[in-house]
């Protein structure tokens, strides 16, 4: 099918589609990296701190050392699965933010910034980051992104609380680098209007066959699309209940979609048509009868076979899809707002806490690191480097001098060096 | 001696036609005419065929000879002399070259077929049907055989030429190297010459000098003349080698007769140049898109004189939504993906290259 080709050439199918486990293993791999580096911060840190408190206050080496291995003891990291909670949280808060501006952000760039975090944060740890001040930064790339002009002013009046430009902007480069530099997000927003566009046509009668069952009319699908089973909630006429699918689907899209995995593991025409699933399943089941052909049923498998006793091309896909739409629907359905869910959200405050004492000390302040970032002459070269320059500076000053004086030589220098005599 | 043998046996060599020998006419010749290869003298042939075509004189042979047709005889052996005259023929109209087979194998067959033919018509077997098979494939592959006629002259006289020029080239090179040994041989008496008089008119203190003075001038000339030659007979050696092949001309289908011969190939002819290698830019295998969909949200837009002033074709949003409606629908992820890492073991997978990049850039500038 050309349509997936054309997919496959994306950096969202050729870089951050994983299958499940992958992604866990990616998950847990970046966790133990992070927590050995906060460990080690935080031991450097405060290391520093009792060699200052000793060279100040009285030494007392055996409770020093006493302390120092309670201290160590003490740090205890985030797991994995308590880092994605964290993220989702801020997903979620990232959606609120959007909606904070007047006009609110287009759904298209929180959507965006959703993507970015949840992309930042499969190679990067909140312990290390945290995902407060990446949050705002995401969803300003995503402005940018999305073709949806802000200026950085504006953007950073609309956050609550006390935010400077500087601040917004500090992570941005460290963002791109975990994004891999791939802005490219495919959302299932716009293939929805797409699908719906189908099916309005179908149920205007101007309905096209696929270019692979090209023997149905225009009238066989109206009359096909008219005999669906009825929706769960009645409707007046077909348009109606197309476009009250169309508002669940889309719903389902912006929030569920987002916070779960659904981008890694899916393709973005998966995810909308199982979304539409959810929303309503004959419908959708119709649409992909009219696309692939055959209605499948997961019990009762109808081998169809060609002339050449092969099993259907389009039959084989129906039948997988079938089973990766029905899973990617489990996955949305499995969705439940954090903020909505009191336990979640006394869980979500335990992690905060917990993330308060295992932050990593030596990147919390991005806007410092940003800033020294471009500098790559270490500053402890700096008095060697100033000798060094004189020396370069001799050099060059004889080098002009041998050039001056060979300039005079028709034929250049010697080759061999004259013996004086 | 060989000359002598000849004659005496010729000595009692009798006509057949007119029974004169020539014991009693010394300078009577002898011809033959390939129709039937009977001997008869020169004064038979004036006699009996001056006045148009007839019956050969020998008893019981038939065949109509001319006068035009009749020569001399090449070889002793009336046999030998026929054959040739055969094989030379058949040669003629079978001259396929090796070339112009597929394989090494077929033109070996040809070869062998050809010998055979050769064979039949000399010892009379199934004449007419080889010559009726010679004569079809002769009218057959007129073109070809013309072609091939000329290719052999052409390799004749460029075999002819390229002699001559070595010839030449030898004769020049045997000349230049006499010319230089003469004049070697004259600045070598000179430059004696010339020392002798300094020697002689010189003092006896630097004679030494003059001696090793004279010496080394004349190394330096052959020294000179050497590095000369070497650089003529370098261009010689180059002209020599150039190439003179004489190209092929393809030719000839398959035909009845001869087997195995390479097909002409004409080349096709040129494809229009496809930018998209085979790639409909429109073609699509989940729909095919529409004038025009119903919306009334955008049917607003299809008319908007300022959503189309600057251009704006509503088809481009279509084909856009539609496309990312399906595209990647049957890209399933945990299959092709699991396979991909599979496959780039070696090289950084996604994920891999995912956690290198999470520990230099992320996690690493700690």
């Amino acid at each position: 099918m050309i349509e997936d080709d054309i997919y496959r050439a994306s950096s969202q199918y050729r870089l951050w589609s994983y299958t499940e486990s992958s992604l866990q293993s990616l998950r847990a791999t970046t966790n133990t990296v992070a927590s050995e580096r906060v460990r080690a911060a935080l031991r450097r840190s405060r290391e520093q701190q009792s060699a200052t408190s000793s060279a100040a206050g009285t030494p007392q080496p055996g409770s020093d050392m006493d302390g120092k291995n309670k201290d160590e003891k003490e740090i205890e990291c985030l797991t994995p699965e308590e880092e994605l909670v964290l993220v989702r949280y801020y997903c979620e808060k990232t959606l609120e933010l959007g909606e904070t501006y007047r006009p609110p952000m287009p759904t298209m760039a929180r959507a965006t910034a959703i993507q970015y975090l949840r992309r930042f944060y499969i190679t990067n740890s909140p312990m290390t980051y945290h995902p407060k001040s990446i949050m705002a930064c995401a969803l300003f790339v995503a402005t940018k992104t999305e073709n949806y002009y802000m200026s950085l002013r504006q953007f950073a009046d609309g956050i609550p609380g006390e935010t400077s430009p500087e601040d917004v902007i500090a992570p941005e480069f460290l963002l791109m680098q975990g994004l891999r530099f791939t802005f490219d997000i495919r959302h299932p927003f716009r293939g929805l209007e797409g699908g719906v566009m189908e099916l309005q046509a179908i149920a205007d009668g101007q309905g096209q066959p696929a270019p692979h069952l090209p023997h149905e009319t225009a009238e066989d699908l109206q009359q096909g699309l008219l005999s669906i089973a009825p929706p769960p909630t009645p409707s007046k006429s077909m348009s109606d209940r197309i476009a009250v699918a169309h508002g669940k689907t889309r719903d389902l899209l912006k929030t569920a979609a987002q916070m779960t995995d659904a981008y890694f593991l899916y393709t973005p025409s998966q995810i909308w048509l199982s979304a539409f699933l959810v929303a309503d399943r004959p419908l959708a089941e119709f649409l992909l009868d009219v696309k692939l052909g055959g209605p499948v049923t997961a019990t009762i498998p109808t081998p169809e076979t060609d002339e050449n006793g092969l099993l259907n091309p389009l039959y084989e896909i129906r039948s997988k899809l079938h089973r990766v739409l029905t899973e990617c629907s489990a996955l949305l359905q499995s969705y439940t707002p954090l903020s909505s869910d009191p336990v979640q959200m006394k869980n979500l405050k335990r992690i905060a806490k917990k993330l308060y004492h295992c932050q990593n000390p030596e990147k919390v302040n991005l806007k410092r690191e940003s800033a020294q970032a471009p500098v790559s002459q270490p500053d402890s070269g700096a008095v060697t480097s100033e000798s060094e320059s004189e020396r370069l500076a001799k050099k060059r000053k004889l080098e002009q001098e041998q050039m001056a004086r060979q300039g005079n030589d028709v034929f250049g220098p010697d080759l061999v060096q004259r013996t004086k005599p | 001696m060989a000359a002598n043998a000849v004659s005496r046996r010729d000595e009692d060599e009798v006509c057949p036609v007119c029974k004169s020998s020539r014991y009693l006419n010394p300078d009577m010749r002898f011809l033959i005419n390939p129709e039937c290869y009977h001997k008869m003298c020169e004064s038979c042939v004036d006699r009996i065929f001056s006045s148009g075509p007839a019956n050969c004189p020998v008893a019981g042979c038939r065949k109509t000879l001319r006068k035009n047709r009749f020569r001399t005889q090449t070889f002793e052996d009336i046999n030998v002399e026929r054959e040739v005259d055969i094989r030379r023929r058949v040669m003629q109209i079978l001259n396929r070259r090796e070339e112009e087979f597929d394989t090494k194998r077929n033109y070996d067959d040809f070869l062998e077929q050809r010998e055979e033919i050769i064979a039949n018509l000399v010892s009379r077997i199934d004449v007419s049907k080889t010559e009726a098979q010679l004569q079809k494939y002769a009218s057959e592959n007129m073109a070809s055989i013309r072609a091939n006629q000329t290719l052999e002259q052409e390799e004749a006289t460029s075999f002819q030429a390229r002699i001559n020029l070595e010839q030449e080239q030898a004769r020049i090179r045997r000349q230049a190297a006499r010319q230089e040994y003469e004049i070697e041989r004259r600045e070598v008496q000179a430059g004696r010459e010339d020392f002798l008089t300094r020697l002689a008119s010189g003092t006896s203190t630097d004679a030494a000098a003059i001696a090793r003075e004279g010496h080394k001038v004349l190394l330096k000339k052959s020294s000179a003349r050497r590095s000369e030659e070497d650089r003529i007979r370098q261009k010689q050696a180059a002209l020599r080698s150039e190439p003179t092949r004489v190209a092929g001309v393809s030719s000839g289908a398959d035909t009845g007769l001869v087997k195995g011969l390479r097909k002409i190939k004409t080349p096709e002819p040129e494809k229009p140049y496809d930018p998209f290698m085979g790639y409909v830019p429109e073609k699509r295998d989940y729909y095919s898109l529409q004038e025009s969909y119903p919306s009334q949200f955008l049917d607003n837009y299809r008319n908007n004189i300022s959503v189309l002033a600057g251009g704006y074709d509503l088809r481009e949003y279509y084909s856009r939504t539609l496309l990312e409606a399906f595209a990647g629908l049957s890209c399933f992820v945990d299959e092709e993906v699991s396979q991909r890492d599979a496959a780039r073991v070696s090289a950084p997978v996604a994920t891999e290259g995912a956690a290198i990049a999470a520990g230099q850039s992320g996690e690493g500038s700690a």
